[in-house]
């Protein structure tokens, strides 16, 4: 969180969802919106595009959250759009998960697999994470298919790879 | 020297014995009897004072007279002995030719044959000079040409020399260069060949790990997802292994 811009959005998000109520479920919202949009490069540049009406992005927005986040999530989104921060927003949004995280003693534990993880997985996982470096964790899954099966753990700097991706690289590495 | 000096003795010898040999017979060709028998007269006329009776007298008187004047006038002179005044005339000629011989010709013919001496000894001296001038100068000529020979074969030895080390060095850098070329030929021909093996070995590797990511894709159902899944939680807890 170095950029002390990135900093202030997300003290801010992150203040507005916790004066709203649960900030983990605006937390949990605003991060696969940011996921999406590291996935998806049209829908940044289209949300980027200040030759596009505001309404008309903010319409973007609405029809993509409007039926599946919270009113908060959603405004949220459209504030940091309608200020012109639509490329800081992914880093925005991980540093409020950050944040948020943080208010509740814990460390964000980024899981990248092919499918989503169940409740239970997630729980089995952030325990399992306890357990092996004894820090209390929030799982957030990224959705990446190039992983193809397994899971990929981003806590801080350490990763923890149990891919098939891996494997395949560990095998395509033996035939050099 | 002295053999002309005798030559030179000798020609006025030989004059005076020819005077010898032919004076006598002209002194007697040369007078009559009959003038002889006259002037023989004519002395005992004179010796008479001019009487001729007394000559006529003393012819009758005396016959040994006639005989006398028959025995000079009829009587031939001596082929050989000259008259004594042409003996005296003649040498005196001789002398005086003798004389001036001596004192001019003589020296004149030796002064002549002095400096024709002196010449031919100059000639002589300045051929010796031209001959010894001439053996100098073909023994510096000589000794030129053996310094220029010696030279010449220095040079070539040393051209040969020159020659020799440039070829050796030519040859020491060809086979150099060679055994370069060959090394670079067999490092490149090396690495060309490990080249072709990764990139057979990464092709193969590619081919046979795209075929396994389909394999592994195509068998990745939301089944084995989950166990995968399960797998990876319990390794991270560190219940599995």
């Amino acid at each position: 969180m170095a950029d002390p811009m990135v900093a202030g959005y997300a003290e801010a998000l992150f203040a507005v969802a916790a004066a709203e109520g649960d900030p983990s479920v605006v937390e949990d919202e605003l991060f696969r919106f940011a996921q999406a949009l590291r996935s998806d490069d049209s829908l940044g540049s289209t949300l980027a595009d200040t030759g596009l009406p505001l309404a008309r992005r903010l319409q973007v927005i609405e029809d993509l959250l409007g039926s599946r986040a919270s009113a908060v999530s959603t405004a949220l989104v459209s504030m940091v759009v309608g200020a012109g921060r639509t490329a800081e927003l992914p880093a925005i949004v991980d540093a409020m998960v950050e944040r948020g995280a943080a208010s509740r003693n814990k460390t964000v534990a980024t899981v990248r697999s092919a499918v989503d993880l169940t409740a239970d997985q997630s729980e089995r996982l952030a325990a399992a994470i306890n357990t092996r470096t004894g820090r209390d964790v929030e799982v957030r899954v990224v959705i990446d298919p190039s992983v193809l099966g397994g899971v990929v753990t981003e806590i801080g700097d350490d990763i923890i790879d149990g891919s098939v991706r891996r494997r395949l690289n560990q095998l395509r590495e033996s035939f050099r | 020297m002295t053999n002309r000096r005798n030559r030179l003795l000798a020609a006025p010898l030989l004059a005076l014995l020819a005077l010898l040999a032919f004076a006598g017979p002209a002194a007697a060709s040369g007078e009559s009897v009959g003038s002889c028998m006259a002037e023989k007269l004519e002395e005992l006329i004179e010796e008479s004072h001019g009487d001729l009776d007394e000559v006529l007298h003393e012819l009758h008187v005396d016959t040994s007279i006639g005989d006398h004047f028959e025995k000079k006038c009829v009587e031939a002179p001596s082929p050989i002995l000259p008259e004594t005044n042409e003996i005296i005339w003649g040498g005196a000629a001789f002398l005086i030719l003798f004389v001036l011989m001596v004192k001019k010709g003589f020296p004149a013919v030796k002064g002549a044959m002095d400096a024709r001496a002196e010449k031919i000894r100059s000639d002589l001296d300045a051929a010796e000079q031209a001959r010894v001038d001439a053996q100098s100068v073909q023994s510096d000529y000589e000794a030129r040409l053996a310094d220029a020979k010696t030279e010449a074969s220095r040079l070539i030895d040393e051209g040969r020399a020159d020659a020799d080390q440039v070829r050796t060095g030519l040859i020491t850098q060809a086979e150099a260069d060679a055994a370069g070329i060959r090394e670079r030929a067999a490092s490149e021909s090396a690495a060309a060949k490990a080249q072709a093996i990764a990139d057979l070995r990464s092709e193969v590797a590619g081919i046979a790990l795209g075929a396994a990511e389909r394999v592994v894709q195509a068998s990745l159902d939301a089944e084995v997802q989950g166990r995968l899944i399960d797998a990876y939680i319990d390794e991270v807890a560190g219940t599995d292994g």
